[in-house]
This record gives C-alpha cells, structure tokens and sequence, in this order.
C-alpha cells in the first residue's frame, strides 16, 4: 500500500487548531412559484479538519442545501462562508469553481461517475481538471485507486462494478485530488451493510490519516456511530451539535502510522468485502 | 484532458444513435430537396445546358427558352461577321400537339428543330451522333423514353404533330422537360410541323467562339444594337440558362411553391436536428454538472457539449451524404429529375454543421444555468 500524507498545512489540525470552514449566520432561501421556503435560517457552525463531521436531519430540514453552501457549489442568501482562508459568500461563480477545483472533492448518492470511463480514467479525469500531467495523473490515480481496493478493477467501467465499488471508485477520485476539504452527500445510502462499511471506514481514514476536513449529510445510523461529530438538524436549524470521540492530536491526525492505518484499513477494505460475483460485462455490439 | 466527449458518444452509442440518425435524415431531406429543385428547374434550361453553343441570339426580352419568337434569318450574317465567332446554328422550337394512332387525345408538345449535322452545337451534349443523324430522314423525331406511354408509341411507331406525320426513330433518356414533353427533329420538319418557310427565322441562332474569354468579349460586342438585322438579344450560354431557371423558380407558381416547400423542409431540419440534439445534451445533464462540482468551468463544459455536436453532426452528415447519394442514384434510375453539383453539395453540409452549430449553442445554454448542487440528491 502506497504511504499516506497529510495534504493539510500543519497547523491546520484538530484539537485547538483553526477550523476549515467557518460559516456565520447562513441563509438560503428556495422560491416555488409566488411561494418563497426559507430553507436555511442563519446556521452557523465551524468545520475542523482530521475528523468525521456529520449533518443529520429529517428529510427537508436543509442539510443538503448546508453542504451546498459550505462547500461552495451555491452561494448563500446571507451570511457568510470561509472555507480555507476564501471568503465564498464573496467569490463569483467562477472563482468558486476554481476553489472546488483546487481545494475540494465530493462523493454523492449516486455515484455520479462517467459511464464511459474506466475506473482509472474516472480518476485521471480528474487529476487532468488541474492540469496534471497524463503519466502523474495515471500514477496517481492508480495509486488512489489502490488505496481504496480497487487496484484490481482498473480497466473496468461503472455498468461492470457493484454499488459499492462505485463508491470506492468515486472515493478515490476524490482522494486522487488530495483535497482539503471533502463533502459527502449520503454516500451510504445506496449501499449494501458490508459496502457501506468500507466506505465508513475510507471517509474515517481520509479525516484522521490525511487530515482532511470530511464533512458529510446522512441519516445513515452506521455513520452517526462512526462520526467524530454530529450536527443535527431540523427546520433549516441547528438543533444539536455533538461530539462523539475526542478530538484526536495533531501528530496523530497528520500522518500518524500511515502504514499502520494504511494495513489496517487496506484489511479493514478487505474483510468487509463480500464475495459477490462479478458484475457480467455489457457487451457493446 | 481524457476525450471524455469522444468516449462517451462511442461508449453510449444507443443514447446518440436517434440524435445522428435525426441530422442525418435532415442532411438527407435538404439534399434530395435540393437535388429536385436543380434537377426540376435545371430541365428548364436543358435545351441550353446541353447545347455547346456559347453564345444565344433570340429575341429580346425573351425570359424563358419556350418563349422564344422568329428573330430575322440575317442575323447568322450578323454574327459571323464577329472575328471571334467560328460557328453560327440555327434553332427551331415550336409548340405543337401530338396525336397517336392508339389514342383518342392530344398531347401538348415541344418540338426542336435542330442541325443534324455531326459537329452540332444543339443537345451535342446529350445527343449521340449517329442518333442525330437518324433525324435526317422526314419526319424522323426522338423522344424520353419516359414519355412514351404519354404520348402512346412505341419506338419505330407513327404518329402526328400538327397533323404531320413523323416516325419515332429512337429514344434519349434526359429530354424529359419542365411544362411538356419535349421532341427532337430536324429543322427541316420543325418548319414543316410549324407551318414555316425556308426564308423564315429562327427562333434561337446559336454561335461557338474559341473560348469563354471570347465569348464574353463577342458577346459585350454584338449585344450592341443594330436595327439592320432586326429585334434580336444576344446572351452567353450561362446568363441564357440562368435567365430561364430564375423565371421558372421565381417568376412562377410552381417555382414558388417549391421555394417554399424548400424553406419549410429547412425549418423542419432544423426542429428535428434542434430538438435531438437538445434532448441528448439534456440528457447528459447530471454528467456536466459533476464536471462543474469537481471545478470544471463552463467553458470547458461548453467545449465538451460543442465537441460532442461536432462529432455527432460529422457522423450525421456522413450518413445524409451516403444515404442522400443512394436516393439520388435510385431517382436518377428512375429518371425523376434529380441534379447535384459539388457546390450545391458542400452547401447543404453547410447548412447541416450550422443548423447543429446553433442546435448546440442553444442546448449548452440551458446547461450553462444547471448548478451542480443538483447533484445532492
């Protein structure tokens, strides 16, 4: 298994250090018609990097449209968002795509991978966004994708993997942009118990051994046990903001036993990994 | 950059299939279409277009080959006396009826009286030289093999135009015109079958110069009047059969109607082309918003969904040019008046890449608004 890194700046670490994402008093507001739903009513929290942060919520109570926000793809009504030193309640369309693109990943629901893609070109694709090279992003990717349990299913695409390899293989296009900041939008909701639980267990390692700040929307109950912090909502507000595992130090969250946590995860991938058939191959006329 | 457009078009080649298939069919409807108009108002000016004469002398204002009038029979004098004319061939038309032994109707009919000697300037294009000369004997006519169940004879049979009698000797697939069925002979039995003399006109005096150039310049000459030789205008070749298309395409009902049956036909290209091309972008919706939430611009969205167009309005039109090219040939067999020309061709691909051009850049647009916050479920 290829060693892991933090990608975070060194002071940038849990346990006191500064948070990641600050947001102060957001507001966002949807209009349906002459009807107007205030979906977000001046929310404020703060994001630490090298933990497991969730957002749980009824569905309808905005937690999606939080993530949203925090993470750069909408702007907020009110309020404010900095993420990484940039104000992005500030930035323009534009310049916040180049701030997804350079400091952020996301895995979704619906594993929004490119059906005509390779696993490894998934993840090359988007190495290639930020103008890496093709031999690095190759190496990388695969490297990525090895890191996930997926070395085996390089030359596969998305119509021959199960849900969960999709996942992984959406995860390791995120790792691959060793991002700072990670969103995930439910990303164990279309899962089995065994594939969910190796994606629990990526999101965890990406937090603690890379020292990025993760933060995910679920109401996936394997998460809320696995989180290190859970921010519930309701009605567009906070309703309760918990921590569940003390925070852990700096050194540990940096690159603490990379190799450790890199067998321990590399053999959590694979016990939790069921021997399921392989997905038969859609033969193209 | 991975040719994400590239891969995706060939990887999901059932999703775009319809959308290649719907350019291809609007290549295919703007080609046959205007194959008919070239073909259908090109016959117009056959008689011209088939002709080697370079220059016309008919008389003046005459806006249609069929409307030609007697000119004076000194005018032959006249263009010879040009240095750059080395030819000078009279021409006959006269409208007739056609009356068949088996039938108890008339047909209207366009009979060319024309040389029969072998370097003839009239249908030398179209007419072989042993055929013409079969016209030689009186009253010997050649016919479209097409029109021989309108006019109800076979070849070798009989038959009468203005109650004279004539023979068909043989056959000449392309004579088929715009507004009648049109009947060689020689001018000696033209005049007979329209009542002329010796001493008469011609409707039409066609003159060969050495070249275009001299053509031009013997035309800029003799174009000046001289009332000596009568009423007469002189044209080239190609201003003469331009001037007979534009009357028939512009100056007529039917000519008008085909326009805009042909403006119609683009317009409807242009909503299936339009609404396939929109439909599969829209389609890929969810994959351009991925690319916008990992940072993609949109300008990178929008050079992806305009590759993807590319690629699949070149496929389009290499379909609509095989397909249109088989259509052709298969009308052309069947002798409906089709003609292509390599101009007009590479005008209607143009008119395809555009119409995918715009299709495209409206459809982008609707992406362009797309926030890939709509991928959070």
């Amino acid at each position: 298994m290829p060693a892991t890194h933090s990608w975070t700046t060194p002071d940038a670490g849990p346990h006191g250090a500064l948070p990641t994402i600050e947001a102060r008093a957001l507001s966002k507001s949807f209009s349906t018609g002459a009807q107007r739903v205030d979906v977000l009513r001046e929310v404020s929290v703060s994001v630490l990097p090298g933990e497991l942060t969730l957002v749980a919520g009824p569905s309808g109570c905005g937690k999606s449209t939080l993530l949203a926000l925090l993470s750069g793809l909408q702007a907020p009504d009110g309020g404010s968002v900095v993420a990484c030193g940039e104000d992005l309640s500030t930035l323009s369309r534009r310049e916040r795509e180049r701030f997804r693109l350079k400091t952020s990943a996301f895995v979704f629901q619906n594993f929004n991978l490119f059906p005509a893609l390779t696993s490894l070109e998934q993840v090359q694709l988007a190495l290639s966004c930020m103008g890496i090279d093709r031999a690095e992003s190759a190496r990388r990717a695969q490297e990525a994708l090895e890191e996930v349990g997926m070395g085996h299913r390089l030359r596969m695409r998305p119509a021959e993997l199960s849900g969960g390899e999709k996942q992984r293989v959406a995860i390791a296009r995120a790792l691959a942009k060793q991002p700072r900041l990670l969103f995930a939008d439910e990303p164990t909701s279309a899962l089995d118990a065994a594939s969910g639980q190796v994606v629990i267990d990526l999101l965890h390692r990406i937090a603690r051994a890379h020292g990025s700040t993760v933060l995910c929307v679920s109401h996936d109950p394997r998460l809320l046990r696995h989180a290190d912090r859970v921010i519930e909502m309701e009605d567009g507000s906070l309703l309760a903001d918990r921590r569940l595992t003390p925070p852990p130090s700096p050194a540990a969250s940096a690159c603490a036993h990379p190799s450790a946590v890199s067998t321990a995860v590399s053999a959590a991938v694979s016990a939790a990994l069921p021997v399921t058939p392989a997905t038969p191959a859609i033969s193209n006329p | 950059m991975i040719a994400l457009a590239r891969k995706t078009l060939v990887y999901e080649w059932r999703r775009f299939l319809p959308v290649v298939v719907s350019i291809g069919f609007s290549g295919v409807l703007l080609l046959v279409q205007a194959a008919l108009v070239l073909g259908i108002f090109g016959s117009a000016s056959l008689y011209v277009t088939a002709s080697s004469g370079d220059l016309w002398v008919g008389y003046p204002g005459t806006q249609s080959v069929n409307f030609g009038r007697a000119v004076s029979p000194d005018l032959p004098m006249r263009l010879r006396m040009d240095p750059a004319v080395t030819a000078v061939e009279p021409y006959l038309w006269v409208d007739a009826d056609w009356a068949a032994e088996r039938s108890a109707g008339n047909v209207s009919v366009y009979v060319s009286g024309i040389s029969t000697q072998r370097d003839a300037m009239m249908f030398s294009r179209l007419l072989p030289a042993a055929l013409r000369e079969r016209l030689r004997e009186p009253g010997a006519v050649i016919v479209d093999p097409a029109d021989l169940d309108t006019l109800a004879v076979e070849t070798g049979g009989r038959a009468w135009i203005n109650a004279h009698p004539v023979r068909v000797v043989g056959t000449l697939a392309g004579l088929r015109g715009l507004g009648g069925v049109n009947i060689l002979t020689s001018l000696d039995t033209a005049a007979a079958i329209g009542g002329r003399g010796v001493d008469d006109g011609a409707t039409y005096y066609l003159a060969r110069t050495a070249d275009a150039a001299a053509a031009q310049a013997a035309h800029d000459r003799l174009r000046r009047p001289d009332s000596r030789f009568g009423p007469y205008e002189v044209w080239t070749a190609q201003a003469f059969a331009e001037r007979t298309q534009r009357y028939w395409l512009v100056d007529t009902g039917a000519g008008v109607a085909v326009l805009f049956m042909s403006i119609i036909v683009c317009a409807v290209g242009a909503l299936i082309t339009g609404q396939s091309l929109g439909a599969a972008i829209a389609s890929s919706a969810r994959e351009y918003a991925t690319l916008n939430a990992m940072g993609l611009s949109r300008g990178t969205m929008v050079r992806v969904v305009l590759e993807q167009a590319a690629w699949l309005g070149g496929v389009g039109v290499v379909l609509a040019a095989l397909a249109g090219t088989a259509l052709l040939v298969v009308a052309h067999a069947h002798q409906v008046p089709v003609a292509m020309t390599p101009l007009v061709g590479l005008a209607c691909v143009g008119v395809v890449a555009v119409l995918v051009l715009l299709s495209s850049v409206s459809a982008v647009r609707r992406q362009l608004d797309i926030e890939p916050a709509m991928l959070l479920r």
